[in-house]
């Protein structure tokens, strides 16, 4: 993605969101590449993730104790078995790490996992629709320059040094993305009669068996 | 059972299994062997642990009842006296006399463990505790696809007005067969509760792999009772395997690749339930305990 509204003294963040892998585990890479040098600020993307995925947080806590992927999730308390409707947005920080491909790219990767959806008449598919992440840099030396980075609102704390003097800041100039779909099966409703019908004629034939078998041979 | 594939592959997950197999397993032993105190406190112990045994209180009841004691003949002399009577009266009988010392014995000391451990934990870990150990279960609705018949039915149909209602009759049929096995079978206390824990375990509104170990550290125990031919029990395992596999089959293609394979995990489901039902079924009819136990009582 590229900011639209380019300054002359600005110059553009280029922000790409990607789901790897198929099915309902996959992967969000998040990459970025600054306009400009990061100066030795942090680098962090932030996601609001719709109710249709979310990121477990003990898969979480265990990628975080092997140093693989640093993210904070808000709120921390998720439901894992809750199916879409059921769910809240959950809002991710994702901390990036320098890419080695160029001076002034970072990327980061954090598993996610798609809830079940309601089930669907006419199609077997349901969308879930990521928004574009936003680039926000945690900065504790104030060295960015003020036309293309504002200070942000952020609940996580910048860094673990509580000097005070680490601020966040967000680019001024929001870059339009195209959202990242992650299409799901979902069961379809036409199906409800002949499942309930089928399930419970299998199953009453089933237990009408062991019942006979338990009457004919059990000692009463 | 140390070297058993399928309880190793459970336990790598993470479940404690073994520790409630070991319970179970302790439970029924002291029951056999008469010690109804120290039964009834790995049972209590048990049912701390992992809900399901609670479903054993029945069998273990009807066998303490009627087990012989001291100045009283076998029980089962009485029993056949009992054949004129009509089939409700006997039932009545059996309910009405099931109230006696050792019931209520194995009762009161296993609910007092039970009680004692639950406040002991609260004490220790609060309300989260109770919330994750029983509460969760009564307002947990997981929907994801899973080993039971009734999966896609209550996906299916989890919003609609007919939730309540089907959730109750995918209840009943459980409940009835472990009911009716339960008075059948109560005299082998560990057939009974194999056979127990198999029904409920193939009935449940939600199956997974980690159920199977429940009634699987029972078969042991059942195994020599149950005269089939050798070939016959290869052919009813390798069904049981042939099962898991075409239900595991679309599962995989669901999860891992993103295909629509839920009508044909619905179909697994229902074919497992078959192979299932149709194994519980060979072995209660080569199921042949009863002949040498009613000797030994007719030769005391």
């Amino acid at each position: 993605c590229v900011a639209l509204d380019v300054q002359a003294a600005c110059r553009d963040t280029a922000v790409t969101q990607e789901l790897l892998k198929e099915g309902f585990h996959r992967d969000l890479l998040v990459k970025v590449e600054l306009g400009e040098d990061a100066g030795g600020c942090a680098v962090a993307a932030r996601t609001r993730l719709p109710p249709g995925i979310y990121v477990d947080p003990y898969e979480l806590a265990t990628l975080q104790q092997h140093n693989l992927t640093k993210a904070v999730l808000s709120p921390d308390v998720i439901d894992l078995e809750a199916p879409e409707y059921l769910a809240r947005d959950v809002l991710l920080l994702l901390f990036l790490e320098p890419d080695p491909r160029c001076s002034r790219c970072f990327r980061a990767a954090v598993p996610v996992h798609a809830r079940y959806h309601r089930p669907a008449e006419g199609t077997e598919e349901a969308v879930v629709v990521l928004e574009s992440p936003e680039v926000l840099l945690c900065c504790c030396h104030g060295r960015l320059s003020a036309e293309c980075w504002e200070p942000a609102e952020v609940d996580t704390p910048c860094s673990s040094d509580s000097t005070g003097s680490c601020q966040w800041h967000s680019t001024k100039h929001s870059p339009a993305c195209e959202e990242s779909m992650l299409r799901v099966p979902v069961g379809l409703r036409e199906h409800s009669s002949l499942v309930c019908a089928l399930t419970l004629l299998t199953t009453g034939l089933c237990s009408g068996l062991i019942l006979a078998a338990a009457c004919k041979y059990g000692h009463f | 059972w140390l070297l058993n594939p399928l309880p190793m592959a459970v336990s790598s997950r993470g479940n404690a299994e073994a520790l409630v197999a070991l319970l179970v397993l302790a439970t029924l032993y002291w029951v056999e062997a008469g010690s109804v105190g120290k039964a009834a406190v790995c049972y209590g112990l048990a049912v701390h642990m992992k809900i399901y045994p609670l479903t054993y209180a029945l069998p273990i009841a009807l066998r303490l009842r009627t087990r012989p004691r001291r100045g009283e003949g076998a029980l089962d002399a009485g029993g056949d006296k009992m054949a004129k009577v009509t089939f409700m009266a006997r039932l009545w009988h059996l309910f009405v006399k099931m109230l006696n010392r050792d019931v209520l014995l194995f009762g009161m000391v296993a609910g007092s463990v039970l009680a004692a451990l639950t406040v002991a934990f609260y004490h220790l870990y609060g309300w989260e505790f109770l919330e994750h150990a029983y509460l969760y279960h009564l307002t947990r609705r997981d929907i994801r696809h899973n080993f039971s018949p009734y999966f896609y039915m209550l996906y299916l149909t989890a919003e609609s007005k007919w939730s309540f209602a089907l959730g109750l009759a995918a209840f009943l049929p459980q409940l009835l067969l472990l009911l009716v096995v339960s008075i059948a079978f109560y005299r082998d206390l560990a057939f009974s509760c194999f056979l127990h824990t198999t029904i409920f375990v193939t009935f449940n509104k939600v199956c997974t792999s980690q159920y199977f170990v429940w009634y699987l550290c029972l078969l042991p125990l059942v195994m020599p009772s149950i005269k089939m031919s050798w070939r016959r029990g290869v052919l009813l395992l390798f069904l049981w395997f042939i099962g898991q596999g075409l239900w595991l089959t679309p599962a995989y293609f669901l999860e891992f690749k993103g295909y629509n394979t839920f009508l044909f995990i619905w179909l697994a489901g229902l074919l497992f339930l078959s192979i299932n039902s149709l194994i519980i079924v060979q072995i209660i009819s080569h199921y042949q305990k009863e002949a040498q136990a009613a000797k030994k009582l007719k030769q005391q």
